[in-house]
């Protein structure tokens, strides 16, 4: 028994430190089922391999980092709360707009069918990139372009005209889209997700471009595959998010 | 419903994680901020590519958003949870890059070093492991325990793959690892003493 729990221990050991092969693992998970002097042992070893990582140099994350994973997390919170249909904001919102956010009936019955579709769609999302780039100075103001994505994938640039002025938002390496589908894009303004008109489809290049009437207080720009004739909120999630400073 | 960010603030992780089950962002920003350092660094230890590491950091914290409701409390902190989602993308990310398993190298100092050092110079590189790597409680191991306790949580090698690394019996390894973490704790014990 004490040989047996000794090649336990240390197997115990290793697999905490996620060093056993599968099948190694497996045989020992099987194991911790039924005895819990090695259970015990494992909780007593929690604390160790907790603190590895906990060892490791601080490096500062990038600050755009913050930026992407907040922009994803804001336009699925945004398509949550246009599926649920049922928060205050959007009662309010829908009271005083007789837009887009009137039509949200439509965005909550879309939301459920298409969560296989956003699932596939995921692996699509190209948001690791991001520059910022003065793209000249035209007119009302200095042009700014903001890019994100990376090829293979689909890669954004939005050129921004000036304080407040429209812009321009290009894609590239966008795959055909079947017939019943376009391409929306959406603008998050003080942390609401609003439709741009301008449905848009891409090209036999994979390129697609749409306008942006204004660029007042937008934070993100966002584009996700829709149904044709556009919905009211997102359906899916974005196949590009680009944070605009 | 979201919560105002300064009452976000007063909540532990725990309290958190319910808001972020409720798809709240601005519960996920306050967990983001208080944690997003440290998960950022772990990648970059791991990876040692900065797009890598975040990339891996950014998939890590968008499946906790996304998952936020599973989180178990019986089972350690938040904290603890996010690092282990951290560690295995980035373990999983090497797998990828290597084809199905990390890549064997015969060169064990060199596999600790190559990861972070993409970036350094060699010299640099062998600062930098001196310098943060085999600090704390690390450091304080005798230099072949910390050596494969690095190559596990770190590295991402199994126990056999480590004993062919170092050309040592596998009972070796296992001993190693063993010994590496009973002192680590037991040091922690003391430091709760």
């Amino acid at each position: 028994m004490t040989e047996n729990h000794e090649r336990w221990n240390d197997d115990v050991a290793a697999y905490m430190l996620g060093a056993l092969d599968p099948a190694e693992a497996a045989e020992l998970e099987r194991h911790l089922e039924g005895c819990e002097r090695c259970r015990e042992r494992v909780r007593w070893l929690e604390p160790a391999v907790r603190m590895l990582p906990e060892e490791v140099e601080r490096v500062e994350p990038p600050a755009p980092l913050r930026e992407r994973v907040m922009a994803e997390v804001r336009a699925d919170a945004a398509a949550a709360s246009a599926a649920a249909g049922t928060t205050e904001r959007e009662a309010r919102s829908e009271r005083k707009s007789p837009g887009w956010l009137r039509r949200l009936g439509g965005g909550a019955l879309g939301w459920r069918p298409v969560v296989g579709l956003a699932v596939m769609v995921l692996a699509l999302v190209a948001v690791a990139g991001y520059e910022i780039g003065n793209g000249g100075d035209e007119g009302g103001g200095p042009a700014q372009t903001f890019t994100a994505g990376k090829a293979p994938g689909v890669t954004a640039e939005m050129v921004a005209e000036g304080d407040g002025e429209g812009g321009t938002l290009q894609l590239a390496n966008v795959h055909q889209l079947p017939e019943d589908q376009v391409l929306e894009a959406w603008v998050q303004r003080d942390g609401e997700v609003e439709p741009v008109p301008a449905l848009f489809v891409p090209d036999r290049e994979g390129n697609a471009s749409t306008m942006i009437e204004s660029m007042d207080g937008v934070e993100v720009v966002m584009v996700t595959y829709e149904p044709k004739g556009g919905s009211d909120a997102p359906t899916s999630k974005p196949i590009v998010t680009v944070p605009i400073q | 419903m979201s919560v105002k960010r300064d009452r976000a603030e007063r909540l532990a992780d725990e309290e958190l994680m319910p808001l972020v089950g409720e798809k709240d962002p601005e519960a996920f920003e306050v967990f983001y901020d208080r944690h997003g350092g440290v998960a950022y660094s772990l990648a970059y230890r791991i990876v040692g590519e900065r797009g890598a590491a975040e990339d891996v950091t950014q998939e890590a914290f968008i499946s906790i958003w996304r998952s936020g409701a599973r989180f178990d409390p019986t089972r350690g902190s938040v904290r603890s949870w996010l690092l282990s989602v951290v560690r295995n993308r980035a373990i999983d990310f090497l797998r990828s890059k290597a084809g199905k398993a990390p890549k064997l190298a015969f060169d064990d100092d060199a596999i600790l070093e190559q990861r972070a050092a993409e970036e350094l110079t060699e010299d640099v590189a062998m600062q930098r492991e001196t310098a943060s790597e085999v600090r704390g409680v690390l450091g304080q191991l005798p230099g072949e325990q910390s050596k494969v306790i690095q190559l596990a949580y770190f590295g991402g090698f199994s126990q056999s793959e480590i004993a062919q690394m170092l050309g040592v019996p596998l009972g070796t390894v296992k001993g190693r690892m063993r010994l590496g973490l009973e002192k680590i704790r037991g040091e922690l014990a003391e430091g709760l003493a």
